[in-house]
């Protein structure tokens, strides 16, 4: 103990008696082996109070006994069970939504569908290794047309025109595939570098945006191929 | 640095070193809590899941129980020896929840290994992420205490700063109460 | 009780000893573990943070209002700039100007000399919470600078726009804001076991629990909701960045996660975080309208049960945010019901302040007239939030700009008019000088007028069904309106001329750093134990610790020749 201030510090020491924390430590141990067996027998009720049951009883144990709890000012068990509570006030609160994959007026179907796609897969297996789901495609690789019409066309208007919807909000004006001029300076690598780094990467308006992150690099020549075909 | 004549004061009884641990504590449980509460939303939710668990290595998790519970053991032990003003033997004793400390983290190296391997990798699906997240957590936590212990023994050695044996001790018990419940939840609920 | 003062018979402080060193700028004021300084350190990060939230601000009304224009002072703003600006402008205002000004700076300057001792319980892990925010702060205004921008999903971060680059086409944004804000949540948690230990445990002798002025306990309960609060956020965060970086699935629907879960998560904290941020503004303008009309305050216990009530039950109504997601109509009824019984509380505390004001010799200082205007405008905030907490209402207005002008009446004072009665209240204890009366006068009329012309529009425009987050209404025929249009006009010339006001309290800030009239030891004639020590105050602040005979809002006391009563005098 440091010397000069340890006037306070004694005062505030709790000296208290300690039990027999080998004794403990030995109850302990005999849980883990109870919780460990206990599954063993494929009963789902035993499961349930072998394993998560003993883990209140040795948690219980473990913080009663061993961090003091037991002679601890109440209030501060008061606020370690608060913050439990929380938590238990949390999924009271969140589970409805993402446990559940129905409600009264509302189907989580790709929720359902992966539960049933793994456990199809699960039940066709005979000893076989189940890595996991089969993965769903991370964004849909359409054709060059449907990503046009999805991501382009809201500034570059369905024919490629420079007339879409957004567009009476740009300033300058997107551009306009269908003019054989817009053309005259322009080649498939240059395109194919506007849509990856935006236009400002080729000293055009910063409003034409990124899309490398968007589309891979096979998309974008596809998509590339598609706007010089719609020169007219 | 001369501490602060805040720290010395005790308008609760409780020294101060304590009563900030204990809000340390507070607001963990908060953190895993939220972590757990979400897994365990999806694991009710995702039935499937019960089919990967499988493949976690019940020994293995059962054997860290083990060693963590004995750690937890050998902190108590420190923190009766260091109220006796023993600061050599508490130091012992707080080294020995060290190699406890390293003991798990090993063992869970060889079963992360030996999963990914087998391709159970973070990202196979959403049970793995949990599995990878919750004890990647946990064992950044065991880490950290791992590291805060050393210095703890190694001012108790000098018999220096002893009621910081006790706080230490509450941490790395909390850490072993968080397996405790990690241990039913990833590995034995199958 | 013993006699307070002979418990510090065996308290030696500090102040002698430090005075003796001859510190380095570097050590003295860069790596101090002094609170005084470190809360420095938090306010002036936080101003200039602001700075930045302002310029974003300006950058995104100017576009709302003259649409495709090009911008004074930014240039063109495009719709993933529009996205950026509004996304950032949230962000850094919430977590890098409200948080770190109301409770980093005003928590660490005053605590310590509130309860009156020499500093923070744990000086070093003070300094390291700082050193934590301000790479927080750092890693975010790098995510300005990085390829394709930065983030721009919306302060609210839903996924699977914030999980997935092909959405949000700003991969690194995107992750810098993430890691950005967890850290930040790290330091505050750090900074919140200090403030609540010390504020427990090292009280001056003779302050017992109800002798504590009000903006300490708001400020200590402001740190337990935000203790217990973001925990789950923090692992939320941390499965959103693997969904973002190793394009794990967690919120991605398309793989059996969920992305309402993120929503829960975030709301789960962000709804007791608004409260983090308001009683600790609301407990600045408990010391000032207490100080200014000489008066006690009304109801002290009242004020405490109120704000205990009021952080408990915050944590019970999160869902409101939510309304129109999806989540099941029965919790929409539950959290209707509860949203509604929160205002009650808020409300109360809101007439406990009138009441305190009533009959009392009011002066009408800058602080003052802060305070008086936090009152009257987060009042019309908080009123309109029950439109939104009904949820049969909320259905039309959410994401609309009444929402917007909702939150920017409760936000703004709390932020804003509450972190400048701080500064004008306690800069003379902070500078050792007095700031200049009269353009704090400006400043206040200048500030308080524009921000009613900004927000009131808005309500304006978000009852005609003006949505939020929308690059340019021309688009949408029925808000290309010419009457809608002038409501925008107006609220941007509003930001405008509010912007050009805050230029006169950064003059009168510096300015008084170095020229300003010296202050006295107690220029407000205050009793809290702040005002004892020497302005500036010393390194452990106190020559000797000073003991507490009595509660900290003893103004007028019959009986006494002076209006106010300090709490260190002995009776």
């Amino acid at each position: 103990m440091s010397t000069a201030h340890s006037e306070p510090e004694h005062a505030n020491a709790q000296l208290h008696a300690h039990p027999n924390y080998i004794q403990i430590w030995g109850i302990l141990v005999a849980l883990l082996v109870v919780s460990v067996c206990g599954p063993m027998l494929g009963i789902k009720a035993v499961t349930l109070i072998t394993a998560f049951g003993i883990a209140l009883v040795k948690a219980y144990l473990v913080a009663k006994n061993f961090m003091h709890l037991n002679i601890e000012r109440s209030y501060i068990v008061f606020l370690l069970v608060t913050a439990v509570g929380l938590m238990v006030l949390m999924f009271g609160g969140v589970a409805g939504d993402v446990m559940d994959h129905q409600g009264r007026n509302w189907r989580n179907l790709a929720a359902q569908e992966e539960v049933n796609r793994a456990l199809a897969g699960v039940a066709g297996e005979s000893g076989a290794e189940q890595k996991g789901s089969t993965p769903g495609p991370a964004q849909p690789v359409a054709g060059a047309e449907e990503n046009f019409k999805i991501v382009c066309s809201p500034c570059h208007g369905e024919k490629g025109d420079g007339k879409g919807a957004a567009a009476v909000a740009l300033t300058p004006k997107p551009a306009n595939f269908t003019d054989p001029e817009f053309w005259q300076t322009r080649d498939k690598a240059h395109i194919e570098k506007v849509i990856t780094l935006g236009g400002a990467a080729v000293g055009k308006s910063p409003l034409m945006a990124p899309f490398g992150s968007r589309f891979s690099a096979a998309e974008i020549s596809a998509l590339a191929d598609y706007l010089m075909r719609l020169k007219q | 640095m001369q501490k602060p004549i805040a720290t010395l004061r005790s308008a609760t009884g409780i020294p101060t070193g304590r009563l900030a641990i204990w809000w340390v504590i507070a607001s963990e449980i908060v953190i895993f809590g939220g972590l757990l509460a979400s897994y365990i939303m999806h694991r009710i939710g995702h039935p499937e899941w019960g089919g990967y668990a499988a493949h976690t290595n019940t020994v293995a998790g059962a054997f860290n129980t083990l060693v963590l519970l004995s750690s937890s053991l050998s902190a108590v032990l420190a923190h009766q020896a260091a109220e006796g003003g023993d600061g050599p033997k508490a130091a012992r004793l707080l080294r020995l929840t060290v190699l406890g400390g390293a003991i798990f983290l090993c063992v869970k190296g060889l079963e992360w290994t030996h999963e990914i391997r087998e391709g159970f990798t973070l990202t196979a699906n959403g049970f793995w992420t949990f599995y990878y997240t919750a004890a990647g957590l946990h064992g950044l936590h065991v880490l950290a205490g791992m590291i805060i212990l050393l210095f703890v023994a190694a001012d108790a050695q000098r018999n220096r700063e002893l009621q910081r044996v006790e706080l230490i001790g509450i941490y790395w018990h909390f850490v072993d109460i968080v397996w405790i419940f990690l241990f039913p939840l990833l590995y034995i609920a199958k | 009780m013993a006699e307070p003062a002979s418990a510090l018979a065996h308290e030696k402080p500090h102040a002698a000893a430090h005075a003796a060193h001859d510190e380095g700028f570097v050590k003295k004021y860069l790596l101090s573990t002094d609170h005084k300084i470190i809360a420095m350190q938090y306010l002036f990060t936080g101003m200039l943070m602001a700075l930045i939230g302002g310029y974003f601000a300006y950058g995104f009304r100017m576009q709302l209002a003259f649409p495709g224009a090009h911008v004074p002072g930014y240039g063109v703003v495009s719709p993933a700039q529009y996205l950026m600006l509004v996304t950032n402008h949230g962000t850094i205002m919430i977590f890098w100007v409200a948080m770190p000004v109301l409770i980093a700076a005003f928590g660490n300057y005053l605590i310590p000399l509130m309860i009156g001792c020499d500093d923070m319980v744990f000086p070093r892990l003070n300094r390291l919470s700082y050193q934590l925010f301000l790479l927080s702060a750092l890693i975010l205004i790098a995510s300005f600078f990085v390829p394709n921008g930065a983030f721009s999903g919306a302060w609210t971060a839903y996924p699977p726009l914030s999980a997935n680059a092909a959405y949000n086409l700003t991969p690194w944004g995107a992750s810098l804001w993430l890691i950005a804000v967890a850290l930040e949540f790290v330091a505050f948690l750090l900074g919140g076991i200090n403030f609540v230990t010390t504020v427990m445990n090292s009280r001056a002798p003779g302050m017992t629990a109800m002798r504590i002025p009000m903006v300490v306990w708001m400020i200590v309960i402001a740190s337990i909701l935000f203790m217990a609060s973001v925990g789950p956020l923090v692992a939320g965060a941390v499965l959103l960045l693997f969904d973002q970086l190793l394009h794990t699935h967690i919120y991605d629907p398309a793989h059996g996660g969920d992305p309402l879960l993120w929503q829960h998560l975030f709301w789960f904290f962000g709804h007791p975080e608004v409260y983090v941020v308001l009683l600790p503004a609301m407990g600045i303008v408990a010391e000032v309208i207490t100080v200014f009309s000489r008066k006690k305050l009304f109801a002290y216990k009242t004020i405490l049960y109120t704000a205990i009530a009021t952080g408990v039950i915050s944590f019970f109504v999160w869902a409101h945010h939510q309304f129109v997601a999806g989540i099941d109509p029965r919790m929409a009824n539950i959290f209707t019901v509860t949203t509604l019984i929160i205002s009650v509380p808020i409300a109360e505390m809101i007439f406990v302040y009138l009441a305190t004001l009533v009959g009392g010799s009011i002066r009408f200082t800058t602080p003052m007239l802060w305070g008086l205007g936090f009152i009257f405008a987060f009042l019309i905030g908080g009123v309109t939030g029950i439109f939104l907490g009904s949820s049969g209402s909320d259905i039309y207005f959410h994401d609309t700009y009444f929402v917007v002008a909702h939150f920017h009446y409760t936000f703004f004072p709390i932020a804003f008019i509450g972190s400048f009665a701080g500064i004008t209240y306690w800069f003379p204890k902070m500078f050792g000088r007095m700031m200049n009366e009269t353009l704090g006068k400006i400043h206040f009329w200048g500030t308080i007028i524009p921000v009613n012309l900004i927000f009131l529009p808005l309500f304006m425009a978000g009852l005609a069904g003006d949505h939020r987050r929308i690059y340019s209404y021309m688009n949408f025929p029925d808000s290309a309106r010419p009457m809608l249009q002038n409501l925008r006009i107006t609220a941007t010339v509003a930001l405008i001329v509010l912007l050009a006001f805050q230029l006169v309290f950064l003059y009168n800030f510096i300015t008084s750093l170095f020229r300003g009239r010296k202050a006295d030891v107690n220029p407000w004639r205050a009793n809290t134990l702040e005002w004892t020590a020497a302005s500036p105050p010393p390194h452990g602040n106190f020559v000797e610790m000073p003991a507490v005979y009595r509660g900290p809002y003893e103004y007028s006391a019959p009986g006494r020749d002076d209006d106010f009563w300090p709490q260190n005098i002995p009776a």
